[in-house]
């Protein structure tokens, strides 16, 4: 971190147009293609079907939409919390690879980016359902009498969720734990602690920002989930955006929808400058532990 | 406006392109707007062409799937042939009614005849979205009265049918008193993730008569009530290709499906899967045209088109949908009657939905169902 900054510092000063212009040209795209219709959405919510703030009573006031909220919520931290964990394990893993395997490894990890929400989702119903994989090994071999219900509820939502979100949580992490200076953990056993304490004190601490940054990351993108609740929660686990898709191509309430939506990228917003705090927080920390 | 011209240039070429690609067969060029419109440049580029109103093609939107090439030879491609006749395109890209809205209020519309029910042709037509039917273009007489709207012209039947596994249910369920007992019909249900059909067979297992004089106006609360009793052994399907899939993978034994998904089902499974009209809720498709349509009144001409029986049988041989006309129903093959729904003796069996109930009720009630499913 500390070696880019005299750069930016120095670059500051002058003004180049062609980098302007490159920086004002996806600016204008995004003002035009995605910052009017996002206006046009808050625009919508206080304005359907008639001026005021109707929609963002009906916020406070239904109990329908609280139980929604509700369940993007839990639904949401479930999905981060174990994506987290499992991204964590994951990351030690491949972070004491040798260079070779670990290649290997972080090819599959952006492997599954190729395969689509929806293919993924199928897949998942083909595994977990009653007569699936899982089912039928565990019955094969004696486990269990009858077929474990893992599909089809909130339970199938979240571990389609966590796969989806798993490469996105492993990255940032990963990345993280490579600028962890070895010596420092090579220092403190020779000082004496065990492994667990060398973990606990020296390494995790460090490794904190990449964890809070892909957190903030995988809660971001599973408050806007679609397909993948649709398809494993048999149409019983409704999060925000499918609401919100009831509500503007079926019953034609644009105003509680374009609340809603204006609710979630508020929220989004909101995730996103705290987690810009935590990444500057990671890279002092890291520069930090590159210098001692 | 030097500025504007390249544009429009552009927007040619892409259709000469087209053009050339389609044979001059037809030029699918709303076709073509649309997919430009899924860019967000549609206002845009119709504002370029001055063929706004271009009248010279008709395009029918419907659901996708096989409806779309059964609904292309079986209604466009005669129509095209015939005197009053156009060019005419059949697209599945799904006539929603927010996407109904979106055209007609950004004064964009780009789809002239859509395949919907009479329910949302009340809805949509009371917010001045469809334009009103020429009924001196199209035939009354060729429909039952229940059949016709304002702004909907009953275009085909179908029923929400009660389907089972008959490997799972030795016995076959009779009625929908019989989908709600577990205890002697044991298994996972599927209901859908939209009421259509649901509370009436909700009321129906709760004891009331299969006619609409005592399910309409629908007592929701109840209704609500007898969902909750099954709601923890129900999966919720939400697309007609996904009821297929629960019952093919066998995560359920019972389920109220479309009846044209009960048929697809029972051939796949060479019978294992099952389905009756009894107690069936009987919906009429419905075409609606929304308003401020490009073909103008020619839509209607399609329509008129569409009432003839024999095309609806045709129909019927293809996807299952019920012929309208009561008319069609002498020229159903007599070893396919039985699962005809708009044949007597099935039509007897079933309720016909109260569309106007719907239309006054639909955002309401739907919203309190998603709760109820989802909580």
């Amino acid at each position: 971190m500390t070696a880019f900054a005299p750069k930016t510092a120095s670059g500051a000063g002058r003004t180049d147009r062609f980098y302007l212009l490159m920086i004002v040209l996806p600016c204008a795209f995004l003002a035009l293609l995605y910052f009017l219709p996002v206006l046009n959405v808050l625009v919508l919510s206080v304005t359907e079907p008639q001026p005021g703030i109707q929609n963002y009573q009906m916020l406070a006031e239904s109990g329908a939409l609280h139980r929604i909220l509700l369940n993007t919520l839990r639904v949401s931290l479930s999905t981060t919390a174990l994506t987290l964990l499992l991204g964590y394990m994951f990351s030690l893993g491949i972070n004491s690879m040798a260079p070779r395997t670990r290649t290997v490894a972080l090819f599959v990890v952006l492997a599954s980016f190729w395969i689509s929400a929806l293919i993924r989702a199928y897949a998942w119903v083909a595994i977990l359902q009653p007569n699936g994989l899982i089912n039928q090994l565990l019955m094969g071999i004696g486990l269990i009498d009858t077929p474990l219900i893992l599909v089809r509820n909130e339970l199938g939502v979240i571990i389609g969720m966590v796969h989806y979100m798993l490469p996105y949580a492993i990255l940032p992490i990963y990345a993280n734990m490579a600028g962890i200076d070895r010596s420092l953990l090579r220092a403190s056993r020779a000082l004496g602690a065990n492994r667990w304490r060398t973990f606990w004190w020296v390494f995790f601490p460090q490794s904190l920002p990449g964890l809070a940054g892909s957190g903030i990351l995988v809660m971001i993108f599973s408050l806007g989930f679609y397909i993948t609740p649709a398809i494993l929660g048999g149409g019983r686990v409704v999060m925000i955006a499918e609401y919100i898709s009831i509500q503007i191509s079926e019953t034609l309430r644009w105003g509680v929808a374009t609340m809603l939506a204006t609710v979630l990228v508020m929220v989004v917003v909101a995730l996103t400058i705290w987690m810009s705090r935590y990444l500057k927080v990671g890279g002092g920390l890291a520069s930090k532990g590159g210098k001692s | 406006m030097t500025k504007e011209k390249p544009e429009l240039e552009f927007a040619a070429d892409c259709l000469s392109i087209l053009r050339e690609k389609t044979n001059g067969k037809m030029v699918h060029r709303r076709r073509f707007l649309s997919a430009l419109g899924a860019l967000g440049v549609m206002p845009l580029a119709l504002k370029f062409t001055p063929a706004h109103a271009a009248s010279d093609e008709l395009v029918v939107v419907n659901w996708g799937g096989d409806a779309q090439p059964a609904f292309q030879t079986i209604w466009a491609d005669p129509f095209v042939a015939s005197r009053d006749g156009l060019p005419t395109v059949v697209e599945g890209s799904g006539p929603s009614s927010g996407k109904i809205k979106a055209m007609v209020e950004s004064q964009a519309v780009v789809w002239d005849v859509c395949d919907r029910n009479l329910p949302a042709s009340i809805d949509l037509g009371q917010q001045d979205l469809l334009e009103k039917v020429d009924w001196d273009v199209v035939d009354p007489a060729k429909l039952r009265d229940i059949h016709r709207t304002d702004w909907g012209v009953g275009s085909y039947l179908y029923s929400f049918a009660l389907t089972w596994d008959s490997e799972a249910h030795e016995i076959a369920p009779q009625n929908w008193a019989d989908f709600w007992n577990l205890k002697d019909f044991p298994g996972t249900r599927t209901l859908r993730n939209n009421f259509e059909g649901m509370l009436e067979a909700a009321l129906m297992a709760d004891g009331d008569a299969a006619d609409a004089a005592s399910l309409y106006p629908v007592d929701v609360e109840r209704a609500f009530e007898k969902i909750r009793e099954i709601r923890e052994n129900t999966i919720f399907w939400t697309s007609g290709s996904q009821s297929q899939e629960l019952f093919r993978n066998r995560e359920v034994t019972m389920g109220n499906l479309w009846h044209t998904r009960a048929l697809l089902l029972r051939e796949e499974t060479e019978n294992r899967v099952q389905f009756h009209f009894n107690q069936g809720i009987l919906f009429a498709g419905a075409w609606i045209v929304p308003k401020g349509n490009p073909a103008g009144a020619k839509a209607w001409d399609f329509v008129a088109s569409t009432q003839d029986p024999e095309s609806q049988v045709e129909l019927f041989k293809a996807l299952g949908n019920g012929p309208v006309n009561p008319a069609a129903g002498e020229m159903v093959p007599e070893d396919l009657r039985a699962d005809d729904p708009g044949n007597p003796e099935n039509y007897a069996k079933q309720v016909a939905v109260d569309a106007a109930w719907y239309a006054d009720n639909y955002a309401d009630v739907l919203n309190r169902y998603t709760d109820l499913i989802a909580s």
